[in-house]
């Protein structure tokens, strides 16, 4: 392919792919986006060569006054929009830019044509990334990236080619020039990709390591939240069910201390609730208190000064990302310990409920530490169990007129010893006798649990839970409702729960003095379709993408990259640690006879290790200055650069001063090298030869024509230690 | 070979750093990490930009080839070799200007695409306007690649001297005639056609049978031939005097001219020439190689202000005898002082100031 019409066609693709970003924001209206489209289209068109069109475009382009008038109307179309339609920057501001787009693509012809083509191209694909999160933003920042380097690079090419052309032309301009191949070569092509993959690697390892010094003060939010039920102060019965086949996603689990196995099922608490009134729960106390800020930003839900209970249970460590959502409760498994975030305040109810001050206004991220309890062995068998009065005060209310309910519950229960037993009992009744639909439509009627339990025995977990409290509290065992979600999409890509609108769920908390509230849950489990087919798979899989995305991109902070940081120093010291390891296990022996010398000086003295260590090093620095001539040396023909061998032997013939001079032969200032070299022949007779070869070597180096060699410099120092020695054994 | 680089933004650089900036202040503002991901990207094609316009401007080897010497308002030309030392990539749009005595000069040198591991000769033309040493001080490359960011200048020091020699101008044909008509011009010990004996030896394939010299053929057993000694060459010295004021500049540079132009003319005759400038003395010979050596002679003289006392320099290298004789020596003396010496070269003929403006005015 030409190279200008390969310029041609990755500009225009360029803007295609800033045009795709706005389109899938979202933000384009369908009256703007299908004519930008269709021009989209035939630019691309044209920029690959289609005949026809080619002739057409160049009568449409000729006439410049339809493009004035053209944008003229872009200007009045953006003060009708700013003013009436729209009535927001942001929105008219992107469909002027869309509008812009299409005047720009029709009337491309010179060069400036094309830069301005780039800079709304560059404002789409910035507007784009403004107005959304989503990771559809992945695919299109590659491709926007792949075509920049490839406009780029073939805008200078095709210029420095046009110029060679003017130039060409130019009466006396003679030039020799090599040309570049006019052409896309299989070479080029492979050469641009690289320097793509260059660009790709250097974002990213830029991207990560930029500072994060914004506050995010202007900040936007990420559009509408996603409107859930059940978790407000007050729910009907019923609520639940309109929800229950909506599949938009509301969060995602991850789980980083447990295995895949055994996560079937996961309970993420939101409310409880504690008063029923024949229609509808709510909440006896509305009381909030805000949590203790235990250090690293770590919010202890324990209230000051309480210690943990001394119950058994296991610990569940949860990642959870949680979508902008309408309700400022912080979903985990019962119960929350310990809650951190990038928030400023966390609030808990009296029922271990945890709140936000307010719904999160974008996509939050947080981990929560919960211990879930497990039921003590002596309150499975315990006959009778001595609840405290708040909680029966509290937990034993159910309303009037719900006598055939009571029998109900009596006469499932006749039989139980234990209030375990009855629970159970309870429980299976529920499980066994009503059967699971989405379509009882009982939100409606007046006594929804009677219709539930005796009418139509259907319904779904609200109806199951409530009817399992309210014959719980009957038989005298507290019991509370809870709402929130049961997740069960286990994504095996990411590892990680998917929690959907649909897995609202409700399910039942019973009080045992001693294990505290025990989650059981009365609605039959519903078999879930396994995802096998290949495009559910694939579903999953691109899930996982959107997590790591959003983990990775969306949600990268000062914090994760102080994390990175640490996660290296910690990576190093493992590295360290594994190499000590080997050079312990090479140095066994010393480092034991070592280790036992350490003892014995400890034990002997505790400043003995000290002293020790005091005169390795006094003796580590003796050693060095007397071996500080030979070292000097070493360093003079070693460390120098092979092509100053001048500067070389200048310090050698120094150094050969100092050792004459420290037998008491000193250089008078008037004297040349030669003269001093034959007045140490005559004051240290064995020295003479010595300094009177480096003399001569440092003639030739200074004052000769003929450059000195590495060998002369060799021979310099053999002579020189031969001098020390000299010097050494002297009296 | 020293390298130094400076770079510059271009106009469209300079845009998109502008852009740059107004992503990194949208991404500090706001806190948006997608704005982060395109600074990112700005910046990193930023960073891909300097460091392959460095990879372009790295392993190159330049060398200058010059001829030794060129004549004045002729075009010569220059060629530079550029080789690229990289072992795989190749290096682009490459352009070269020349570091002429500290000035660059854009002679419109440029290679699109130097692939690893070979060379480009490149030549251009170059017109030397005065006589002298011009001094090339190195090579000055650029680039543009890859994104036409920015403009990337390496130096490349390799130093070459060129020389010029003052131009060769038509000279009246009468006047060369009179002037080697004229005067004692002596046939000179060489080869040549004649009738005395110049040297004897052997006959060598295609030499005239008639010239064998038989009485020396018979004695020594070989064929031996017989050469004579050429009787029509006369030996011309040309003194040029440097002595001149400033004001005359021009007219001693239209002597110089005179001389190389004259130098040209006898030696196209094949006259033996021998020339005197200053203390300069070319000897006396003939052929191009000569003219050459008189050439470069002329090329570097310098005039001499009258006052620094160094007047009638010339007479110390004799100019008037030389072996085989003495030869017709013309003097060229641009300017004289009219008040001390009427004549300061003892020459056969001498050419004066306003003799000279009359044979150069054309110049």
């Amino acid at each position: 392919m030409p190279f200008n019409q390969a310029f041609a066609l990755s500009s225009v693709t360029l803007a295609a792919t800033a045009f795709s970003g706005l389109v899938l924001a979202q933000s384009v209206p369908f009256w703007l986006a299908l004519p930008t489209a269709i021009i989209l289209i035939i630019s691309l068109l044209h920029a690959g060569g289609v005949l026809f069109l080619r002739r057409a475009m160049a009568q449409i382009t000729d006439s410049p006054t339809l493009w004035n008038v053209l944008l003229i109307g872009a200007f009045v179309i953006l003060l009708i929009d700013l003013t009436v339609v729209s009535r927001d920057l942001l929105p008219a501001g992107i469909h002027f830019l869309v509008v812009l787009l299409g005047i720009k693509l029709l009337t491309l012809q010179q060069r400036r044509d094309y830069r301005h083509l780039y800079v709304i191209s560059l404002m789409a694909i910035l507007a784009s990334a403004a107005l959304t999160t989503e990771a559809w933003y992945v695919p299109i920042f590659m491709l926007y990236l792949l075509t920049a380097v490839w406009t780029l690079l073939l805008y200078h090419l095709t210029q420095e080619t046009s110029e060679i052309s003017a130039a060409a032309t130019l009466p006396g301009t003679v030039a020799c020039r090599t040309t570049f191949p006019s052409r896309i070569t299989y070479r080029f092509f492979w050469l641009t990709n690289g320097i793509v993959i260059l660009t790709v690697a250097l974002t990213l390892a830029i991207f990560f390591l930029i500072p994060r010094i914004g506050v995010g003060v202007l900040q936007k939010t990420s559009g509408e939240a996603v409107r859930t039920t059940g978790f407000s102060d007050r729910v009907d019965l019923g609520t639940i069910g309109s929800v229950k086949q909506n599949p938009q996603i509301v969060m995602r689990v991850e789980l980083p201390d447990q295995s895949a196995g055994g996560k079937d099922r996961f309970y993420l608490r939101g409310l409880a609730y504690d008063q029923y009134n024949g229609r509808s729960w709510s909440h006896s106390g509305t009381r909030q208190r805000s949590l203790n800020l235990a250090a690293d930003g770590t919010f202890l839900v324990r209230p000051p000064g309480s210690h943990p209970i001394d119950r058994p249970s296991e610990t569940i460590r949860q990642d959870i990302l949680l979508e902008t959502l309408d309700t400022s409760v912080l979903f985990a498994a019962p119960f929350a310990e310990l809650v951190s975030g990038e928030f400023h305040t966390v609030q808990a109810d009296a029922m271990s409920g945890i709140h936000l001050p307010f719904p999160p206004s974008s996509r939050i991220r947080y981990s929560v530490t919960s211990q879930v309890p497990q039921l003590r062995a002596n309150e499975r068998t315990a006959s009778t169990l001595a609840y405290p009065d708040s909680i029966r005060f509290h937990y034993l209310q159910v309303p009037m007129g719900l006598e055939q309910v009571a029998d109900l519950a009596h006469r499932v229960t006749q039989r139980a010893a234990t209030p375990f037993e009855q629970t159970q009992m309870i429980q299976q009744h529920l499980l066994e006798n009503y059967r699971y639909s989405l379509e009882s439509e009982v939100a409606t009627l007046n006594h929804p649990l009677e219709e539930f339990l005796f009418t139509r025995k259907t319904g779904y977990c609200e109806h199951y839970a409530t009817a399992m409290v309210v014959m719980l509290r009957t038989v005298g065992i507290p019991a509370r409702l809870v709402t929130g979600f049961l997740a069960t999409e286990w994504n095996e890509y990411g590892s990680y729960f998917t929690v959907r609108q649909r897995d609202a769920h409700a399910w039942v908390e019973v009080y045992f003095p001693h294990s505290g509230w025990i989650t059981m849950d009365p609605t039959p489990t519903i078999s879930a379709a396994v995802a096998t087919s290949r495009w559910e798979l694939l579903s999953r899989l691109a899930e996982s993408v959107r997590l790591q995305w959003d983990r990775l991109f969306v949600h990268y902070s000062a914090k994760d990259q102080l994390a990175v940081v640490h996660g290296v120093r910690e990576g190093s010291d493992a590295v360290r640690e594994r190499m000590g390891r080997w050079v312990s296990s090479l140095g066994a022996p010393i480092s034991q006879a070592f280790m036992r010398l350490t003892h014995m000086a400890q034990a002997f003295h505790s400043g003995m290790f000290g002293l020790i260590t005091g005169t390795i090093v006094v003796g580590l620095s003796l050693v060095l200055l007397m071996l500080r001539d030979r070292i000097a040396l070493w360093a003079v023909t070693h460390l120098l650069p092979k092509s100053l061998p001048q500067r070389a032997i200048v310090q050698l013939y120094t150094r050969m001063l100092r050792i004459v001079e420290r037998h008491g032969v000193r250089k008078p200032p008037a004297a040349t090298a030669s003269e001093f070299a034959r007045l140490v022949e005559l004051e240290w007779k064995a020295a003479g030869p010595m300094v009177a070869d480096v003399t001569a070597v440092y003639n030739q180096g200074r004052f000769s024509r003929a450059p000195l060699t590495q060998d002369d410099l060799s021979r310099v120092t053999e002579q020189l230690g031969q001098l020390q020695s000299l010097a050494r054994s002297a009296p | 070979m020293s390298r130094r680089r400076s770079i510059r933004f271009t106009s469209e650089g300079t845009r998109f750093l502008l852009f740059t900036f107004g992503i990194g202040l949208a991404a500090i503002n706001t806190g948006n990490n997608l704005f982060y991901l395109l600074l990112a990207m700005m910046l990193s094609l930023i960073v891909v930009s300097g460091l392959l316009s460095e990879h372009c401007l790295r392993r190159l080897e330049f060398h200058r080839h010059v001829p030794d010497l060129i004549m004045a308002n002729e075009p010569a030309t220059l060629t530079i070799s550029v080789t690229n030392r990289n072992r795989h990539m190749p290096s682009f749009s490459l352009r070269m200007r020349d570091v002429v005595e500290g000035q660059e000069v854009d002679r419109g040198l440029a290679i699109h695409v130097l692939p690893p591991q070979s060379s480009r000769l490149l030549s251009y033309p170059l017109l030397g306007t005065k006589r002298g040493w011009i001094r090339f001080d190195g090579i000055v490359v650029q680039t543009l690649f890859p994104f036409g960011l920015f403009l990337k200048k390496g130096r490349y020091a390799i130093e070459t001297h060129l020389l010029v020699s003052p131009p060769i101008k038509p000279l009246a044909l009468r006047f060369v005639d009179e002037l080697v008509n004229e005067g004692q011009g002596a046939a000179l010990t060489r080869r040549g056609d004649g009738s005395q004996l110049y040297n004897l030896r052997l006959y060598q394939p295609g030499d005239d049978s008639r010239a064998i010299h038989w009485v020396t053929t018979a004695r020594t057993s070989q064929l031996v031939v017989r050469e004579t000694e050429a009787e029509d060459q006369r030996r011309i010295t040309v003194v040029l005097s440097i002595v001149a004021p400033a004001e005359c500049e021009p007219l001693f540079e239209r002597s110089v001219t005179f001389v190389a132009s004259l130098l040209w003319q006898l030696t196209e005759r094949a006259h033996p020439v021998r020339l005197i400038v200053g203390t300069e003395d070319s000897g006396l010979g003939s052929g191009s190689a000569h003219l050459m050596a008189m050439l470069r002679v002329l090329a570097l003289c310098k005039r001499q202000s009258p006052e620094s006392g160094h007047l009638g320099q010339q007479g110390e290298h004799s100019p008037l005898t030389c072996e085989g004789g003495r030869a017709y020596t013309l003097a060229i003396v641009p300017w004289s002082d009219q008040a001390t010496l009427t004549n300061p070269v003892q020459a056969d003929r001498v050419l004066h100031a306003t003799q000279l403006e009359e044979l150069t005015h054309a110049f």
